[in-house]
C-alpha cells in the first residue's frame, strides 16, 4: 500500500527530529523560489548558488525556531535572502538583471506582429534598465514583490522590513520607474 | 493590477535566470557530512573599519561554550540586551572588523532610515564619515569621527525594536542615567562587544570595542549608542547635543 505523500508541516516536524530526507523534500520544492530570490539580490549566479545552499543548511540547524503553523516560504527565503545580501555586500558590486534572448514580451496574447514585439521588447528593456538603476532598498522590495511575486507580507518576512516600510520602499520605486519610463519615452 | 504592475511581473517572467542548480543534492550532502554553516562577517571592502583593539576578545552569545561563560544576569534597554558574563570568548581576529554599511551623506541617511536621523550639534566635533546599512529593519545609521584606522568616536542609532546584543564582562560597570533623549545605560571598564542577529536568527559578529566606553540611550522609539575613549559626562553632552 502506497501511503499518501507527507503534508508541508509534517515533513517540517519530521526534519525538526533530524530527518534529512524529510528536509531534503523541502529543499526541493523551495530550492526553484530559493535560487531565484537569492540570485536577484546577488545579481550573479555563482553567489546566488552558494547563498541559497547555506541558507538550506543554515535553516536546517534553526528549525527549531521555526513556529509551529508560520509560513515556512517566507521563513526560508528571509535566510535566503540575508546570505545572499551578505555576499553582495562583499562582492561590492550592483545587482544588474537581464533578460532572456527570447523573451516573449506579450506572453498569453494572440500572435503580435513583428513591429509590436520589438515595441514590446524595447518598452521591456527600458523597465529593465530602471529597476537595475533603483537604489538597491527599492529595487530589492520590487524584485520580490513583482518579479518573484511574492506577497506584499512574504516580502517584508523575506526582506526583514516591516510591512509599512515595504509600502513605502514599493511606492516610492513605483514612482522613480515611472519618471524614468517618462524620460526615456521622450 | 495596475499597468506598470502588470509589467514588471511579466518582466519577471523574462528575467534570464540561470538554471536551478540542484540544490537538494548538495544541501544533502553538506549535512550528512555533518557540516555546519560557518558564520559570515558582516564586511564590505569599501567600508570596512580595522579595529583598533585587536586583543578584544568576543564571540556571540549563542556560541560561548557553557563552562567557559556563565550569563548571570541580563537586562534590556531599548534594542540592546546586556548580558553579563564571567569571561568574554576569543574569536578569531578577523572578526576585529566593523561593517557599517554603505557611506551616506546625511540627507540620504535621513531619508533611508524609518525613523527621525539625529545628528550631534556640538561645537568642536569634526564632520563625520557616514554609513547606512539595512539590516537591521529601519536601518541604522552610523557617525565615524576620526581616521578609518583609528576612529576616535563612533555614534550609532537604529530602530529599537532591532536587535542588537552587547556581551560585557563581569567587571565592565554598568550604570543606569536619565538623558533628554531618553533613558539610557553607561557601560564602562572591560570590553564589551556587540552582536546583530541576522534575519536567521543566528548572532554575527558586528563590532568589538571600537574605542573605549558606551552610552547606550532609548528614546523616541530609537536606540542611540554612543561609543569613545570618554567619561559618562562627555558622552552626555554628546547625547544632549542629538538633534
Amino acid at each position: 500500500m502506497v501511503g499518501r505523500p507527507l503534508s508541508e508541516a509534517e515533513l517540517v516536524e519530521r526534519a525538526k527530529h533530524g530527518d534529512q530526507d524529510a528536509y531534503g523534500e523541502l529543499v526541493h520544492a523551495y530550492q526553484g523560489i530559493a535560487f531565484r530570490t537569492a540570485y536577484l539580490l546577488t545579481g550573479n549566479g555563482a553567489d546566488a548558488e552558494d547563498a541559497a545552499q547555506d541558507a538550506f543548511v543554515k535553516a536546517f540547524y534553526a528549525l527549531s525556531r521555526f513556529r509551529a503553523g508560520a509560513e515556512l516560504r517566507p521563513w526560508l527565503l528571509q535566510i535566503v535572502a540575508n546570505e545572499a545580501r551578505n555576499r553582495r555586500r562583499s562582492a561590492g558590486r550592483r545587482v544588474n538583471l537581464a533578460l532572456r534572448v527570447e523573451a516573449d514580451p506579450l506572453s498569453g496574447g494572440a500572435a503580435p506582429s513583428p513591429e509590436v514585439n520589438l515595441l514590446a521588447g524595447e518598452r521591456q528593456s527600458a523597465l529593465l534598465a530602471a529597476v537595475n538603476a533603483l537604489p538597491e532598498e527599492q529595487q530589492q522590495v520590487v524584485a520580490c514583490r513583482y518579479l518573484l511575486e511574492l506577497t506584499e507580507e512574504e516580502t517584508a518576512v523575506t526582506l526583514g522590513l516591516r510591512r509599512g516600510t515595504v509600502k513605502s520602499r514599493l511606492s516610492r520605486g513605483l514612482a522613480r520607474l515611472r519618471e524614468q519610463l517618462e524620460v526615456s519615452d521622450a | 493590477m495596475p499597468e506598470l504592475e502588470r509589467a514588471l511581473v511579466t518582466l519577471g517572467q523574462n528575467l534570464d535566470y540561470p538554471a536551478t542548480p540542484n540544490l537538494s543534492g548538495a544541501v544533502a550532502r553538506r549535512l550528512a557530512e555533518g557540516h555546519r554553516p560557518s558564520r559570515p562577517l558582516l564586511r564590505r571592502r569599501s567600508l570596512v573599519v580595522a579595529l583598533a583593539i585587536l586583543a578584544v576578545a568576543a564571540g556571540a552569545a549563542m556560541a560561548v561554550p557553557q563552562a567557559r561563560s556563565t550569563i548571570l544576569e541580563w537586562f534590556g534597554v531599548g534594542g540592546v540586551t546586556i548580558r553579563y558574563v564571567e569571561e568574554l570568548p576569543e574569536v578569531p581576529k578577523a572578526s576585529s572588523e566593523l561593517d557599517l554599511g554603505d557611506r551616506v551623506s546625511l540627507a540620504e541617511a535621513r531619508r533611508r532610515a524609518d525613523y527621525d536621523v539625529l545628528f550631534p550639534e556640538l561645537e568642536g566635533l569634526d564632520r563625520p564619515r557616514i554609513y547606512f546599512r539595512d539590516p537591521p529593519a529601519g536601518g541604522m545609521v552610523s557617525y565615524v569621527y576620526g581616521s578609518e584606522a583609528a576612529p576616535k568616536l563612533l555614534i550609532q542609532q537604529f530602530a529599537a525594536g532591532g536587535v542588537l546584543k552587547k556581551l560585557v564582562a563581569g567587571a565592565t560597570e554598568v550604570d543606569f542615567v536619565s538623558t533628554r533623549t531618553g533613558s539610557s545605560v553607561w557601560l564602562r571598564g572591560q570590553p564589551h562587544d556587540l552582536f546583530f542577529l541576522d534575519a536567521s536568527g543566528e548572532y554575527q559578529y558586528q563590532a568589538g570595542r571600537l574605542v573605549g566606553n558606551a552610552l547606550v540611550i532609548e528614546g523616541r522609539g530609537v536606540t542611540y549608542r554612543i561609543e569613545a575613549d570618554i567619561e559618562r559626562g562627555e558622552a552626555l553632552r554628546i547625547a544632549e547635543s542629538l538633534r
